[in-house]
Order: C-alpha cells, then sequence, then structure tokens
C-alpha cells in the first residue's frame, strides 16, 4: 500500500512550521508520528497536498514541569516517552498505564500523545486521563495563540476545534489536587489494535482516613463521538460520603450519559461496571 | 513531487540516495536497496512485519518516510548478524522452531532485540506484551515466546 504523493517540509522552527500552515491551510497537514496521518492516507480518506514535518525542529519532545508545577508535554513526545518517564509514572501514574495500553509497542515508539489528541477518535485512550486531569491545550498560529480547555477541544468524531492554520504545541496538565489518585480501566475489542470499546477514567480526592469525597472527576472514551466527562455522575459524590449505594448511583448516572452508537446496550452496561471499578480503585489509591 | 537527496545510515553503512518525499523506508529498503528482510503484510501498522530498529527502537517502516529516518541509525534484521555468527535471538529462533512460514519472523526478532534491550530478563507475561503489535498468522507464538525466553538466558 502505497502513501499518495504529497509535497514535503522540513523547517527547522515552530515560526516556520506556523508560516507553512497559515500559506497553505487546509491543504496541509502537520506530521508527528505519522502512525495515524499515513494510514488515513494510504486508505485515502484524506487527501493533503502538504505534509509539515516536526523532526526537524528542535526541543519538541521535551516533558517538563513549570514553576507553578504543571506538566508540559510537547508535540513530539511519545507514548513510549510518557510509560518510560519515572517522574510520570510516580505522580501520574494513571497516565503512564493509559498510555502503556495505546497502540501496540511499535505504535507507542511512534505515536504522540498531542497526535493521538489532534486525531480525536472517539476511541481514544488518552482522552479519558487527560480530561479528568483538566488538561488545557496551548496553541500556536501565525499571529496568536490559544489554550484551551480539553473538554472543548473535541467536537465529534475525528473533529476538534483546531483551526487548519493552528497546530497544538503542549498538553498542559495541571497539578493534581491533594491527596487525590487517578485510575484508568478499559475493555478493549479482540482485534489486532485491541482499539479500546469502554475507556474509564477516574480522579479522586479525599482526607487520607476520611469518606468524604472532596473532588471527583470521571471521565469516559468509545462510548460517544467524542470523548466526555460524566458531569451529573459527579456531582453525585463530590462533597459527599463514599458509600457503596452512592457509587453505584453515580456509576449508573455516568451510564445515562453515553451516548453509544454500535453495541449500546453492552458498552452501557460496561460504563457501570467501569465507573464504578475506577472510583473503588481510586479511593483505594488516595494517600 | 520532486525528489530529495538523503543520506541513509543501515547496518553501519551510508547510503546516498534520492527519493520521492512519500516513499516509505520499507519501500526504499526493499526495492532500492534490496533490503527484503522487512516484510509488507498490511501496510497500516497493524501486523509488525515491516519492524526495523530506529536509534534501537522498534519502528515500523511502512509508516515512516525514508525521508524522516536521516540521520538516524538504522538497524534490519540482514544487519544483525555479526559476522559470519548469527545473532543468539537468531539461532533460539531456529532451536525452538519459531519459524513456520517466516514472513513475520525479521519483525519478530527486531522488536524482541529491542524488548531485550530495554529489559534483559523480561517476564514471560511482559514478552507477550511486548509483541502485541507483531502477528504471527501461522499462530505459532508459544515457541516464538520461548525463543525469546531462551535468548534471554544467554545475554549476560
Amino acid at each position: 500500500m502505497r502513501i499518495p504523493k504529497f509535497e514535503y517540509f522540513r523547517p527547522s522552527s515552530i515560526e516556520e512550521v506556523c508560516s507553512l500552515l497559515y500559506k497553505y491551510k487546509e491543504d496541509a497537514k502537520v506530521l508527528a508520528g505519522g502512525t495515524d496521518l499515513f494510514v488515513k492516507m494510504k486508505k485515502k480518506e484524506i487527501h493533503p497536498k502538504v505534509l509539515i514535518s516536526l523532526k526537524g525542529t528542535p526541543n519538541l519532545d521535551k516533558i517538563e514541569w513549570d514553576d507553578g508545577g504543571d506538566l508540559r508535554i510537547g508535540p513530539l513526545v511519545t507514548h513510549a516517552a510518557i510509560v518510560n518517564h519515572p517522574m510520570i509514572r510516580g505522580k501520574y501514574d494513571f497516565l503512564a498505564e493509559t498510555c502503556f495500553k495505546i497502540g501496540t509497542r511499535q505504535v507507542r515508539y511512534m505515536g504522540t500523545l498531542v497526535g493521538n489528541i489532534c486525531n480525536a477518535s472517539p476511541s481514544s485512550d488518552a482522552a479519558a486521563p487527560l480530561l479528568v486531569l483538566e488538561s488545557k491545550i496551548k496553541t500556536l498560529h501565525l499571529y496568536g495563540e490559544r489554550i484551551i480547555p480539553i473538554e472543548e477541544f473535541f467536537i465529534g468524531p475525528f473533529q476538534t476545534v483546531l483551526d487548519p492554520q493552528e497546530m497544538v504545541v503542549e498538553i498542559q496538565i495541571p497539578k493534581p489536587p491533594p491527596h487525590s489518585a487517578g485510575s484508568y480501566l478499559y475493555l478493549r475489542k479482540a482485534s489486532s489494535v485491541g482499539e479500546t470499546l469502554v475507556g474509564v477514567a477516574a480522579l479522586l480526592a479525599k482526607e487520607p482516613r476520611e469518606r468524604i469525597c472532596k473532588e471527583i472527576r470521571i471521565a469516559l472514551s468509545s462510548v460517544g463521538p467524542t470523548p466526555i466527562r460524566a458531569k451529573a455522575a459527579e456531582r453525585i459524590l463530590r462533597g459527599k460520603r463514599l458509600e457503596e449505594e452512592r457509587v453505584r448511583e453515580a456509576a449508573q448516572a455516568a451510564s445515562d450519559e453515553t451516548q453509544p452508537r454500535s453495541r449500546a446496550w453492552y458498552r452501557k452496561e460496561m460504563s457501570k461496571v467501569l465507573v464504578e471499578r475506577s472510583i473503588i480503585q481510586a479511593m483505594e489509591k488516595v494517600q | 513531487m520532486k525528489k530529495r537527496w538523503i543520506e541513509l545510515r543501515i547496518n553501519n553503512e551510508s547510503y546516498d540516495l534520492a527519493v520521492e518525499p512519500q516513499r516509505t523506508l520499507l519501500e526504499v529498503l526493499r526495492e532500492d536497496l534490496g533490503l527484503t528482510g522487512a516484510k509488507e503484510a498490511c501496510g497500516t501498522g497493524e501486523c509488525g512485519a515491516c519492524t526495523v530498529l530506529i536509534d534501537g527502537k522498534p519502528i515500523l517502516s511502512c509508516l515512516t518516510l525514508a525521508a524522516e529516518a536521516q540521520g538516524k541509525e538504522i538497524v534490519t534484521i540482514e544487519g544483525l548478524t555479526r559476522g559470519a555468527n548469527l545473532h543468539p535471538l537468531q539461532k533460539a529462533f531456529i532451536q525452538y522452531g519459531a519459524i513456520q512460514c517466516g514472513y513475520c519472523t525479521s519483525g519478530m526478532i527486531l522488536n524482541a532485540k529491542s524488548i531485550l534491550d530495554e529489559n534483559p530478563k523480561p517476564s514471560r507475561e511482559e514478552i507477550i506484551k511486548g509483541l502485541e503489535g507483531n502477528l504471527c498468522r501461522c499462530t505459532g507464538y508459544n515457541k516464538i515466546v520461548e525463543a525469546i525466553m531462551e535468548a534471554s538466558k544467554g545475554e549476560d
């Protein structure tokens, strides 16, 4: 299978990337890992005339913390780089675990977290933990920049709010609340790449020896046109005592918020099961 | 499209090539350089038959532009032998009969090499997880896993 022809640019600065995007608009695509882009091009689903490679621009593969303790992930940071990063495995263990689930070993060494988000697959694994971490997407345009909450980033299957002339330069992940822990649970299809059938992330904060839920965030992927936050479910638990019955009620509410297209009954049932389990798992992890 | 001059470092040798930008590393390896160890099966990154090592990492050469592999160290199955000696993984694959049709083998061995380079003593589960992107259509997975376990014993 061949990749259709295109014009290739390999600029050496982010400004040049933006200038090229400004010039070529929807004719151009940014090339990072290529694991989604080239598959779509080979299958003739998209036909970009111009590809702008990020590989010639230095420092785009940085994982850094800013002075405020926010984590910043550059556009060429691969899933493998996140999986293998000791501090991410420590502080954001469930994000690292999620990245370890994505694709296959080869895809994890090629594909990037930013690329995964920009591809905006409804079944994106990375989206769920990034949603509960209330991540922000920093974008750059030749004439300005934007910081977009990830909750507003996805607008439909494989569609984002990104303008064709804009590129994502960073995912910003705020410091999680004190005494919090997260979890990610999923079911996968029995296929070559094991695409996620239901993915659930939960982040929970509570005082170590108490049962009052100070903060709860729940996100699901692969159960609607875009990954979602389950806000109604969160409201049932936030500020309340964590009891079995209430957790189950929240899980039902989360399931009610999903809109799965195919295998709807099964996906809704499993959403309920996985939300309950992920809340309990997060609860048990809080120190 | 206009051809570009690129220099590729493959198995410790340099090659100067003029390639069109849309050509994959796999196409250039097989068609321009006659290195046919890497195979094309699915062409969409699911099967792993095209796996090569780039800077030691397992990469799908069917989804990598040749132009993007410039300035990096590429290792294909042809570069794994040490003189006339087969690599321990190759020997173990033969010893355990971990080959049937052979189409997945070079990708399996190169990915296995990267697994052992990262973690010289992987568990059986770690090997299986690591190989999830390499499909064997003959489904001879057990022997492949056993061969890698065997090779990991001798890597001290």
